[in-house]
């Protein structure tokens, strides 16, 4: 970095050298170079202009001071209007050739050739220069005005307006300008196989969230951690969803905004803009629809989280989902955990019925609709998914029942009230009994003890 | 030990070799067993994890319940064996383990006496506590054993059984058995061992010989009868020899250890 920035800048001195030069060889031959005094005596006319190709004016007005004031001001004008050699000066001059000495200065998406593309001009002005200006979005919005107008009203835009400087401008994503490369170049920051380590250079880091009260901390690691982030990091897929997929780009949102894709209301049609199979089982499914009525239901992050999403075989993820069910079906996970089922899974282990087992994953619907597999119809099918055999007697066995309820369960409140009069019983009594007898016991004990020790002192 | 000490039989090697059978398949059904139960608490999880997971643990207490099924048929052929010998004495008089009025006056005695208001009651073969540890084998057995043979085949069941039976089973067969531990590992070990009189091991259950003075002290009923009758030399035992004294002491000691962890564990759960 440091020796290319030497050899730039030998050469552009060196380039420096030669106009100089070039400035005071021809001052020998007949005609004199005019001096940018003699091109000023036309062009500080402010009314000076031409008309252009749509028959418009074009200013040909130079300002002077704000000129001489730039980091040019040092040059004479016809070192860049190189054909201006003599006064008056034909017409139509040659485009200022920033290249002799601005060596490379455009490549990539914005070096558009034949003329018509982006001339340096256009971003850094043209005789009242200055050092690179520092609201990009000003000067992109010349060319990508309804772009930046998304951007502006976007949570980084928003941010940026309350004079937040850690925002993200056009060139934090797109990298550096005058290399700029389109969106589906492998070399862009932008492309989808980059962009989660460009967003991460800010959402991977703690402390810029902390300062700026961003709920996750640590988007990045979850997100490169998750199977959308090890399908494009690890196989290289470009279909894996990356984070514009699900927040845009442009125009994020923070997550509150209705208008925000990852808005909870949102969710569900964001997943499935990929997910469009699962879409459609879970709008039909009864959380679909409470989340469409507004009613607290879960949305698709709610089981499978936003950032650390994990293939669904594993068994962390699995055990974490039947707590996750639990949040709101609380009875419902306390009976479960009655059962063995619910028992071998809080050992840590997967290989019995969990929730979406019985229920399935998205197409959950009560047990009064036909299309649950839980319903009368379908409950002898679903188990015999574990248990071949199963019949409907066996179906019978209630995987949620609650035997401290007695008008529902009364067989197993009177039951479960039986044997617990009993243990209480049987201990109470024999509790009592041994309760009792120790004190008796030692006293025995003692006694006997002493006895002896009486025998051992007589012969 | 001085050598003048005379020893009697109180068990025979087949009572023996059966009580071996319980102690070995009823350790084995707890730790296998109560970790399901408290699967939600620390020491359930590393207790299940330890012993090789949920599966290994169901593999290993179906193995113990087949001990338990097969001691259980030991000793009802036992049972079955005396009867046809003409052994009427086993249904009903001192060598019974049926309960009869005798008990339950041994029982006032025995409170009576706990309280200071009368002497020991003579006890005879078996005191009524005895009776009632062997009694609560039996039924244990058979509850926990019916409910657990529903729960291993629930398909067969099913085809001539309703469901909600299996509900019943799980909650039969948990609370049984935490009775069954509790009381084993609290009221069986306190009575036969764990009073200061036998602390803190009574080994007769392993030597199957009782020393003469104790049993005189623990049955002097029975040892009257035995004297009376001219029985008493019948039942004469060499003394224990060292080796076996010290097989009750390993396999007692480690019984009494896992048993007391265990129930000091269930406690604290359901304390804290």
């Amino acid at each position: 970095m440091k020796a290319k920035r030497w050899r730039g800048s030998c050469g552009y001195l060196l380039t420096l050298a030669v106009i100089l030069l070039g400035g005071v060889l021809p001052t020998f031959a007949a005609e004199p170079i005019p001096t940018s005094e003699d091109c000023l005596a036309c062009h500080s006319d402010p009314e000076l202009s031409k008309t252009g190709p749509g028959r418009l004016p074009i200013s040909l007005f130079v300002d002077q001071a704000s000129f001489q004031g730039s980091v040019h001001g040092f040059l004479e004008c016809v070192q860049c209007h190189v054909d201006a050699t003599e006064i008056p000066h034909p017409e139509a001059l040659k485009k200022v050739q920033c290249q002799t000495c601005h060596e490379n200065a455009i490549s990539g998406a914005h070096d558009l050739q034949g003329g018509k593309g982006l001339t340096c001009s256009a971003c850094h002005g043209s005789h009242a220069m200055g050092p690179p200006p520092q609201v990009e979005s000003v000067i992109c919005k010349k060319c990508h005005a309804p772009v930046v107008e998304v951007y502006n009203k976007s949570v980084h835009g928003m941010a940026l307006v309350k004079g937040n400087g850690d925002v993200a401008l056009c060139l934090n994503c797109h990298g550096s300008v005058h290399e700029l490369r389109k969106v589906r170049d492998p070399g862009s920051p932008v492309y989808p196989l980059n962009l989660p380590r460009t967003c991460g250079t800010c959402h991977g880091d703690p402390e810029l969230a902390k300062r700026h009260g961003i709920p996750v901390t640590n988007a990045y690691q979850l997100y490169m951690d998750s199977i959308h982030g090890r399908a494009l990091a690890r196989s290289g897929l470009l279909v894996a969803a990356n984070c514009s997929s699900c927040h845009g780009f442009h125009g994020i949102r923070p997550k509150d905004d209705p208008a925000s894709k990852v808005n909870r209301m949102n969710v569900p049609s964001t997943c499935g803009t990929c997910h469009a199979g699962i879409l459609v089982v879970y709008a039909e499914s009864v959380h679909g629809k409470a989340v469409r009525n507004g009613d607290a239901a879960p949305v698709c992050i709610d089981c499978h989280s936003a950032h650390q999403i994990r293939r669904v075989e594993g068994a962390p993820w699995q055990l974490q989902a039947i707590r996750e069910c639990g949040t709101c079906h609380e009875e419902s996970l306390k009976t479960y955990r009655d059962t063995f089922h619910g028992k071998v899974t809080a050992l840590g282990f997967t290989r019995v019925a969990k929730c979406s087992d019985c229920h399935t994953a998205h197409a959950i619907f009560p047990s009064s609709d036909p299309r649950a597999a839980v319903s009368p119809a379908k409950i002898v099918a679903t188990c015999q998914q574990c248990h071949p055999q199963a019949t409907a007697s066996f179906a019978e066995f209630h995987p949620h029942a609650d035997y401290h309820n007695k008008e529902r369960f009364p067989k197993l409140y009177y039951t479960y009230l039986f044997m617990t009069a009993l243990l209480v019983g049987t201990m109470s009594l024999f509790g009592l009994h041994t309760v009792l007898w120790f004190p008796r016991s030692l006293l025995e004990r003692i006694r006997r003890r002493r006895a002896r020790a009486g025998e051992e002192l007589e012969p | 030990m001085s050598g003048s000490e005379r020893y009697y039989f109180r068990f025979n090697l087949y009572h023996r070799i059966l009580h071996g059978m319980v102690i070995f398949s009823f350790l084995g059904l707890a730790l296998t067993g109560l970790p399901l139960k408290y699967a939600e608490t620390g020491w359930g999880r590393w207790l299940s994890h330890v012993l090789g997971g949920p599966f290994t643990t169901g593999y290993l207490h179906r193995f113990f319940a087949v001990i338990t099924f097969l001691y259980f048929g030991l000793h009802l052929g036992y049972v079955a064996r005396l009867v046809l010998k003409g052994q009427r004495g086993i249904f009903w008089g001192p060598d019974s383990m049926v309960p009869q009025p005798r008990d339950f006056v041994q029982l006032a005695q025995h409170v009576r006496y706990f309280l200071g208001l009368g002497p020991r009651p003579r006890f005879g073969r078996w005191a009524y506590w005895e009776k009632f540890d062997y009694w609560a084998v039996f039924w244990g057995v058979s509850i926990i054993g019916a409910s657990g043979l529903l729960l291993w085949f629930p398909a067969f069941f099913a085809r001539f059984l309703p469901g909600w039976i299996f509900n019943v089973a799980i909650i039969i067969h948990s609370d049984e058995a935490l009775l069954a531990v509790a009381f084993i590992f609290t009221v069986h070990f306190f009575n036969t061992h764990l009073r200061p009189e036998k602390f803190p091991l009574d080994a007769v259950i392993f030597t199957g010989r009782v020393e003469e003075e104790e049993f005189q002290r623990e049955h002097p009923a029975e040892y009257e009868r035995l004297r009376v009758e001219g029985r008493l030399e019948a039942h004469r035992a060499d003394p224990p020899p060292l080796w076996l004294r010290n097989f009750a002491r390993v396999v007692g000691f480690s019984a009494l250890a896992i048993g007391i962890i265990l129930i000091g564990l269930i406690i604290g759960t359901a304390l804290g």
